[in-house]
């Protein structure tokens, strides 16, 4: 039978370890170590789907063949687990060479010298637009190299429109009438289709509605620049339409995801980046998406700007600077890598590169969707705020809450603005 | 606590001073250290290091990137002002007073059915115990996710009946119904515990009772589980502090983001949350400290009352 000394200490035993492996399970995972044994081979890592992936595997190859001394290892996760792997490999001072990068976090690791200046090392920018360079820049280092510019816009699906005979919309609306056209959809949608998402919790999409409204996002010292109920009017612009047909559930989004509802064919339209289209496109089969400007109430002001999709940058540690910058120098500015990517990064920012893809099909909708609204775009942002990426993620958190009907419009307001403030308080 | 009395008498009762013995035995202990010493190293270098260092960073600011600031109980005091932090305690406490004990449950239901001598028995423990085996990698969590979508073979199961849920994974008040399934179901390692302990009751006894008239459960009462207590304890201990734990499935589930609306927000997802997306190491060394001592705590507890209910071989009660 179980003898009371030897159970007793295994049992003491076992439940030390486990205490202890549940303090340092959570905080200690090192940071993965990219390969070191070949002296130029150098780490390449990006988010993004599939087809994305495809398009990079040709590029890499590409430029393989004309690097012969450089290999490239080529990495890549979806956007989400992408920062906390980043964070991760910060710790462990083993960020990857080169890395696919996005505005949100460009002051998270450019501030905290994690980056590689950019200035330092020989990379052609030439070709690009001045007034979107800033937008790499802090405090006059350049950590990031825009590889392209995108813009927001509504998608919508014309066959989709047809079937249900709901008029394509011609992109000069108000809230109201967008509102409305999602209404109309949902409601001939009968359920299997919904007008669109909430598009109140994009963080993006409430930018710019402060932006049509002559707010700033946050003010030069990098506080907020809007009030809670600038905030609470914004969420309350679809207030009668959630729980109606013209918006998708909550749940449905939810478990749709990774996935959006519009790739995944549930909804006519969706308001986001016009850069998605080739994985929107992938996701739905549809032959055709379209692009119109974003809804506002002042006809003259659409708040609308041109923001680097992504940008490239460098491990401020990384052992082979010169072949980093020459492998990010290719990515941004050879005509041929336009030719692979077309604008599924987002049209090319570099003139060379630009000029020396041919644009068709939809890739020519969303080249001519930037020419469109070239008179109504403002200057590009600044990299937002330290912490910028947990802000964007809890305004999606906090709004889906909202709609889940957790929080009340004061809650969720409240819930936002107290994490906003204590971040900011955190990173001053 | 518990433990002094029986090692202090069996301590005097063993050792019988003779140098010669002493001798020997302290060859013996250095053998035993140095072949412990790879272990010993390891656990100093990669357990108790980092421990030590993630005790001093819960006083810090720490934020990956910078050198650590020392900000005293700052961490500890703003942790009771985190909604978001008392809604993973709450998610959790959830999930370890409703799936521990269910998950025991079934693991000695299933033990006592697989204790009795049939043919292919060794194929049904075998076949029992494999979900365990899988049930913390990734491809179940995913697996799980499939099955309790819109239109996923659990909500097209229970339409038949003409129960309509949806889909389990976007909906808040099921979520957590989901998880605790996805625990039980990995029923396995306790299972075999069990198993063992079983084995080890003395068939006479059943027998004896049987000749009294006693019936099946009589029998589990009064022979069963007091034979069995030890081995009990030890279960609902060791999956207590497992339950704590819970953190690959709910991040896969629910994309690591522990929705919808909070409602798979674990403990130590949120400290990861914390620790990895936020880079607030401080704050989730902090966390992690607490989450120690409450199990330590919970442990301490677990010894205290388990006087008046285990019973071990050799006592007099």
């Amino acid at each position: 039978m179980i003898d009371r000394r030897k159970f007793l200490t295994t049992v003491a035993l076992g439940t030390a370890s486990a205490a202890f492996l549940s303090a340092c399970g959570q905080s200690s995972t090192a940071g993965q170590t990219g390969s070191a044994e070949n002296p130029v081979t150098i780490n390449y890592t990006w988010w993004g789907n599939d087809d994305r992936a495809e398009r990079t595997r040709k590029a890499i190859a590409l430029f393989e063949s004309k690097n012969p001394d450089i290999k490239v290892n080529g990495n890549f996760t979806d956007f989400a687990g992408y920062w906390q792997k980043r964070a991760t490999e910060a710790a462990g001072g083993g960020l990857p060479d080169v890395m696919q990068w996005d505005l949100s976090y460009l002051r998270d690791y450019g501030q905290r010298n994690q980056l590689l200046d950019l200035g330092t090392v020989k990379i052609n920018t030439d070709a690009f637009d001045k007034s979107l360079l800033p937008s790499g820049q802090i405090r006059g280092k350049t950590y990031g190299i825009p590889t392209s510019t995108n813009a927001f816009a509504v998608y919508y699906d014309p066959a989709k429109l047809q079937s249900l005979g709901v008029a394509e919309p011609d992109g000069q609306w108000t809230y109201k009438e967008f509102n409305e056209f999602m209404l109309e959809v949902g409601q001939k949608g009968n359920g299997a289709l919904y007008g669109g998402t909430d598009y109140t919790g994009v963080w993006w999409m409430f930018n710019i509605w402060l932006r049509q409204n002559n707010i700033q996002a946050f003010t030069d010292d990098g506080k907020l620049g809007f009030t809670k109920d600038d905030l609470k009017k914004w969420w309350n612009t679809t207030a009668e339409l959630r729980g109606t047909p013209a918006l998708v559930p909550e749940e449905r989004v939810t478990q749709l995801a990774p996935k959006s509802a519009m790739g995944s064919n549930v909804t006519a339209s969706e308001v986001t980046w016009d850069n998605f289209m080739a994985g929107y496109l992938g996701d739905s089969g549809a032959k055709e998406l379209k692009l119109v400007p974003v809804p506002s109430d002042d006809p003259d002001n659409l708040g609308l700007f041109l923001k680097p999709s992504m940008l490239m940058v460098a491990s401020a540690k990384t052992k082979y600077k010169d072949a980093a910058a020459r492998f990010i120098d290719f990515m941004v500015n050879d005509p041929e890598v336009g030719q692979i990517f077309k604008t599924s990064r987002g049209v090319p920012a570099s003139k060379t590169q630009r000029d020396g893809t041919t644009f068709e099909g939809t890739d020519k909708l969303v080249v001519d969707y930037e020419k469109s609204i070239e008179k109504y775009l403002k200057d590009a942002p600044e990299p937002p705020i330290v912490g910028f990426g947990t802000l964007e993620a809890s305004f999606k958190r906090v709004s889906s809450e909202l709609n889940y009907g957790k929080l009340t419009l004061d809650g969720a307001a409240d819930s936002w603005f107290k994490e906003a403030e204590d971040l900011i308080k955190q990173n001053a | 606590m518990t433990q002094s009395p029986t090692l202090s008498r069996r301590s005097s009762s063993s050792a019988s001073p003779q140098p010669r013995k002493s001798r020997r035995r302290g060859a013996d202990a250095r053998a035993g250290y140095t072949f412990l010493l790879p272990w010993l190293l390891g656990f100093i270098a990669l357990t108790v290091g980092p421990m030590i260092s993630s005790l001093y960073l819960s006083f810090t600011n720490y934020n990956l990137f910078e050198a650590p600031k020392w900000i005293g109980l700052d961490n500890y005091v703003t942790l009771f002002q985190d909604e978001r932090f008392l809604q993973s305690v709450g998610v959790t406490m959830q999930y370890v007073i409703f799936g521990t004990p269910l998950k025991l449950a079934a693991a000695l239901a299933i033990a006592m059915l697989l204790n009795s001598k049939r043919k292919g028995q060794g194929f049904y423990r075998s076949a029992f115990y494999a979900p365990s085996l899988i049930g913390a990698s990734v491809s179940i969590a995913i697996v799980w996710k499939a099955m309790f979508g819109d239109s996923g073979p659990v909500d097209q199961g229970l339409s038949f009946f003409g129960i309509n849920l949806g889909g389990w994974v976007g909906n808040p008040n099921m979520t957590m119904g989901m998880m605790i399934l996805l625990t039980v179901w990995q029923f396995g390692a306790p299972m075999v515990i069990f198993l063992a302990g079983l084995k080890q009751i003395p068939a006479d006894l059943y027998e004896a009772a049987s000749m009294d008239g006693a019936g099946p459960v009589r029998k589990f009462m009064n022979i069963t589980w007091p034979m069995l207590s030890p081995v009990i304890f030890f279960n609902l201990l060791m999956e207590t502090i497992h339950a704590f734990q819970i953190f690959a499935s709910a991040y896969i589930i629910s994309n690591g983001e522990g929705g919808p609306a909070g409602s798979t927000l674990f403990y130590t997802l949120y400290l990861y949350l914390r620790g990895f997306s936020d880079f607030r190491m401080g704050y989730a060394s902090a966390m992690a400290w607490l989450l120690v001592i409450v199990v330590g705590v919970i442990t301490l507890i677990f010894f205290k009352t388990s006087k008046s209910w285990v019973h071990y071989s050799g006592d007099s009660k």
